[in-house]
């Protein structure tokens, strides 16, 4: 199960999360616990550069694209590696449709095109999409391509 | 928006200033809402509006009903229009209001009608849609569409059926399950997500199956899997199979595949086959090496993910082959240096745990540099691995000592500190050649200790260890600091410690009364009381002489009474000419209130804090039973159970009972509460009829003198039955006392009272009273080394049941006995299951049971059992138990 997506800016502040089988009580902890370790260690960080940690048997991996952070958190068979999938999948498309790595005023400025781009992605917790071109198009309801 | 034609760099400055939806309020937002029910709608703006509300949704701002509704209305009116971007964020509101049932069927029709379309784009999107917001009743409706999607020709289409079908099968499993032979055919299909999505789902409907299960993973671990995500998860099935398998000897089945995945090319599935096949249960060095290889490789790629995800891997492999890993302590050293400090962490525990002797000196000059720039949790990650490594090489102790040390001084929170200081004291209770540095150790930390609570640990801990040393008196002056420099608690602690020295230490003596005098000048109440009680308990004359033995006790033993209770009675206590007396406070220990008892076992997932632990009422049961003198001779206390409700709540009078279990003796604790303000109850007693229990004999009963309102009282019945039965039978109570009428102004009772008895729930004991609950960490080691000598066999019929599940459920709650591995839960439909048990049986008898369960259609649940114990006729017992219920 993907347990969470969460994307904020620089300072800390959400700008989407998507939590899946956490329980509202615990969703804040979670926003602490991610927001600190991107505080801790994604400042000058090269653009999606990978971190990865692990907490008992939940795995979080995270990275920072422009001036946004972006978290990937999960357990069972969403390991490391998986998530490392799903982050990878994620910036990818953040960059089509920004055209570059965003700040946070042109994240904003495409905020619904990247929420379309998450629910392509993931749905409630399980990963659906990985091809990018695939996404791009979906997003504008257009039939992919290679079929 | 319109953007003001400017050259990039300069917006640049603009972009960080402003935000789109700055100053964005969710009533404003409503308003804007009203344009989807234009007439002429206009998709640009409709769009933004609906981005709005996903901000304002992502935001955590929740609409009330009433909103929600109007909004949904509104957005449904949105299917008139033609256009794909809005359709798109349309599809993507609905399911993020979530609407409810009775609304739903506003936009039933327009869905089904897309989920027919022919632009697959709409049909994939609807089926989304639906199956998001769909209840059972209409997905029997929509099931024919779901199924012919699920074998769509277009892949974006089938993969939204099959992941609506991997929701949908928790919340209606039995129509999924209908899927199968569509589900099947797509995972033949030729695009890669599908035949993922349709491998995930198949598994999931036929993982009761093990059979079905197994037949899959042959058939595809021959054929062709398409992506590296469901390669992954043909390696998870293998390994479920391989375990399933129960293979003991020979060729593992399925090991070649694994081994042969060792060489795909996507590296996801190279490290998940490398994981799966160090985690086979009783894996071989020879199996285990191709795959150690290549997460050693691993260990040096330029992927921070693929470098955590090895050394996580090695550093578990480690606890079982430390062995196996040496090969990579290289490579792992010079990850100590990597910039992940959850890398850095992992690959020195697992070198600590792989070191050898010689070693260890190297690597703790490296692990130095290394704790510096690392956060408190990883430190107290590697302390812990320090203090195991100690135990292990104990003539390592001078420099894992040293080390200690020096980080104890360094800057640092407090439970990093506390990790610290409790690895020091577990060295020196361990290592005796450890303990004179190792109390210098922490005598230098308390003078700079910045933590009240570690402090007053240390110096109680000072006070026991300190006067056994060979030269006690080194260490006073670093007490004796405390109680000019620091605060009252510490100062308080350090005057005890004093205490201590001088009781143990003869020579000592006077020089410690000269410092407790100067304590008694001390500006808090409490160092000063200390210091008076201890020069007086000690003599205050500071002669050479031997301390009293009763005082030694007074000093260094238990309190004995529940501080509780302690507590209560110094709050209740009056000044008055009448000194306190402690004799007077209760023992009893107060049983748990109500509501926590019956709260319900709710586990925190993911960070939420672990529970902590129940407190220890054990010792405090044995305690309380063996200072009652009718029940000195029953011998050890083999079991206390829980407490057992016999009142309703709120009821007059709160009375539960614990059943404590002796190897001849039972007897009942009844905890009784007087609920009532204006009664006094006297003589308090219960009534036992053991007419349905033919074992037991009632050979005493312990009434309370006196129960006044809210305060905890105890009653005592004991029953004798035979040694070595394990005798079950239902009681009957009454409660009896006499009652007196209470003045509430004045508060005292009246002298007459009236006789009254109370009826209580029956109470039974029950096999499970005779089992205490003992986990094995490894069931199959633990069940292999008791052998096979007491092993004893047989098959039940259970009869119809409920479910599998209540039927393992009810086996486990007759034997009282600990599940192990998490195998109390039943997989649901499972058609088979086998549970594991741990206990230990009275007469300190350890038992293992191994059930294996299968239901029929007819739901008739058989039942082999396996026990083996160190006793043969306890091995009978169980089976008795289960033959007789």
């Amino acid at each position: 199960m993907l347990l969470a997506v969460l994307i904020s800016n620089s300072e800390g502040n959400i700008l989407i999360e998507r939590f899946n089988g956490v329980p509202a009580e615990e969703r804040s902890h979670w926003r602490s616990f991610l927001v600190k370790s991107g505080a801790d260690n994604l400042k000058g960080a090269r653009n999606e550069e990978l971190f990865v940690a692990s907490h008992k048997s939940v795995y979080v991996v995270y990275t920072v694209i422009g001036d946004v952070y972006l978290y990937v958190v999960g357990k069972d068979e969403y390991d490391e590696l998986a998530l490392a999938e799903v982050i990878f999948i994620i910036t990818a498309s953040i960059r089509d449709v920004c055209q570059k790595p965003p700040s946070e005023r042109l994240f904003l400025d495409k905020y619904g095109r990247i929420c379309l781009c998450l629910d392509e992605i993931v749905w409630k917790g399980v990963l659906e999409n990985t091809e990018r071109e695939r996404i791009n198009r979906l997003i504008r309801l257009k039939p992919p391509t290679n079929i | 928006m319109a953007q003001p034609l400017v050259k990039k760099d300069d917006d640049r400055d603009d972009e960080a200033e402003y935000s789109p939806f700055l100053g964005i309020e969710k009533g404003a937002v409503l308003q804007e809402a009203r344009v989807f029910n234009d007439p002429q709608l206009d998709p640009r703006r409709c769009s933004q509006v609906i981005t709005k509300l996903l901000y304002l949704l992502n935001q955590g701002d929740s609409f009330t009903k009433v909103e929600a509704t109007e909004v949904f209305f509104s957005v449904t009116k949105l299917f008139q229009s033609k256009d794909l971007g809005l359709r798109r964020m349309v599809y993507l509101i609905i399911k993020e209001l979530s609407p409810s049932a009775d609304e739903v069927i506003i936009v039933t029709s327009s869905l089904m009608k897309d989920m027919n379309s022919k632009t697959d784009m709409y049909r994939a999107n609807a089926i989304r849609v639906l199956c998001r917001i769909t209840d059972g009743t209409l997905l029997t409706q929509i099931e024919r569409y779901l199924k012919q999607a699920i074998v769509d020709k277009n892949p974006v289409v089938a993969s939204a059926a099959l992941v609506s079908g991997i929701h949908l099968l928790q919340t209606n499993p039995e129509i999924v399950k209908r899927w199968s032979n569509e589900v099947q055919e797509a995972v033949q299909s030729r695009a890669a997500l599908v035949q993922f999505h349709a491998l995930a789902l198949l598994q999931q409907i036929r993982q009761n199956d093990r059979l079905a299960v197994s037949k899959l993973v042959t058939s595809l671990t021959r054929g062709t899997v398409r992506s590296p995500l469901a390669q992954c998860l043909l390696i998870r099935y293998t390994s479920q199979v391989i375990r399933e398998s129960n293979t003991q000897t020979g060729d593992r089945p399925f090991y070649d595949f694994l081994e042969s995945c060792l060489r795909h090319k996507a590296e996801m599935v190279i490290f998940e086959a490398a994981r799966a096949i160090t985690e086979l249960s009783g894996v071989t060095s020879r199996e285990l090496t191709p795959a150690i290889t290549v997460l050693q490789l691993f260990l040096s790629s330029s992927k921070p993910v693929l470098r955590f995800a090895a050394v996580r891997t090695l550093n578990k492999v480690a606890m079982t082959h430390p062995m196996a890993v040496t090969n990579c302590n290289i490579d792992m050293e010079s990850l100590i240096s990597d910039q992940n400090r959850s890398i850095a962490t992992l690959a020195i525990t697992t070198l600590l745990k792989t070191g050898n002797e010689s070693s260890v000196d190297r690597l703790m000059k490296q692990i130095t540099n290394f704790m510096s720039d690392i956060a408190d949790e990883f430190k107290i990650v590697v302390v812990e691995a320090i203090r195991s490594l100690c135990l292990k090489f104990p003539l390592k102790y001078r420099s894992l000592m040293n080390f200690l040390s020096n980080i104890l001084r360094e800057e640092g929170g407090f439970e990093y500190k506390k990790a610290i200081v409790d690895s020091i004291v577990i060295l020196i209770r361990d290592i005796p050649e450890a303990k004179e540095s190792g109390l210098l150790h922490l005598c230098e930390f308390i003078e700079d200790c910045e933590f009240t609570y570690l402090s007053t640990q240390i110096l109680h801990f000072l006070g026991i260890e300190g006067p056994k040393t060979t030269d006690p008196s080194k260490y006073i002056r670093y007490i004796y600091n405390r109680v000019h420099l620091e605060n009252a608690t510490v100062r308080a602690a350090a005057v005890s410690t004093l205490a201590k020295f001088g009781a143990m230490v003869d020579a000592l003596k006077p020089r410690i009364f000269v410092l407790l005098r100067r304590c008694i000048f001390d500006s808090d109440d409490e160092v000063r009381d200390r210091a008076t009680l201890y020069l007086n308990t000690l003599g205050g004359d500071g002669e050479v002489v031997e301390t009293d033995k009763d005082v030694k006790i007074f000093l260094f033993g238990d309190l004995d009474i529940p501080l509780v209770n302690l507590e209560t009675s110094l709050k209740n206590y009056e000044p008055s000419e009448e000194s306190f007396d402690i004799d007077s406070v209760p023992k009893e220990v107060k049983s748990q209130p109500l509501v926590e008892k019956k709260a319900p076992g709710k586990k925190p997932a993911g960070l939420g804090a672990p529970p902590a632990g129940p407190p220890s009422t054990v010792d405090a049961y044995e305690r309380l039973l063996s200072s009652i003198p009718e029940f000195s001779n029953f011998g050890k206390l083999f079991k206390s159970s829980s407490p057992v409700e016999l009142t309703e709540a709120e009821t007059e009078y709160a009375v539960n009972v614990v059943k404590h279990i002796f190897d001849r003796h039972v007897v009942f604790q009844y905890n009784c509460i007087n609920t009532i303000p204006e009664q006094l109850l006297e003589n308090v007693s219960v009534i036992v009829d053991a007419s349905e229990a033919e074992d037991f004999a009632e050979v005493t009963s312990k009434p309370v003198r006196s129960l006044p309102y809210d305060t905890p009282g105890q009653t005592f019945v004991a029953f004798e039955k035979p040694d070595g039965i394990t005798a079950v039978g239902k009681f009957s109570n009454t409660l009896r006392f006499i009652v007196k009428e209470v003045d509430p102004s004045t508060g005292e009772a009246e002298e007459d009272g009236v006789e009254d008895e109370y009826q209580l729930e029956d109470l039974e004991v029950v096999a499970a009273d005779y089992m205490m609950k003992v986990g094995v960490s490894n069931f199959r080691n633990a069940w292999e080394s008791m052998g096979e000598d007491f092993e004893r066999v047989d098959e039940y019929g259970l009869g119809p049941r409920e479910s599998l599940a209540e039927a393992v459920s009810a086996v486990i709650n007759l034997l009282g006995m600990q599940p192990c591995e998490g195998t109390e839960a039943v997989a649901t439909n499972s058609r088979s299951h086998t549970c594991l048990l741990s206990g230990v049986f009275l007469g300190n008898v350890r038992v293992l049971v191994r059930l294996q369960f299968g239901i029929e259609g007819s739901r008739d649940v058989a039942m082999k059992l396996a026990v083996r114990s160190e006793d043969e006729a306890v091995g009978d017992a169980i089976h008795e138990i289960v033959s007789c219920s």
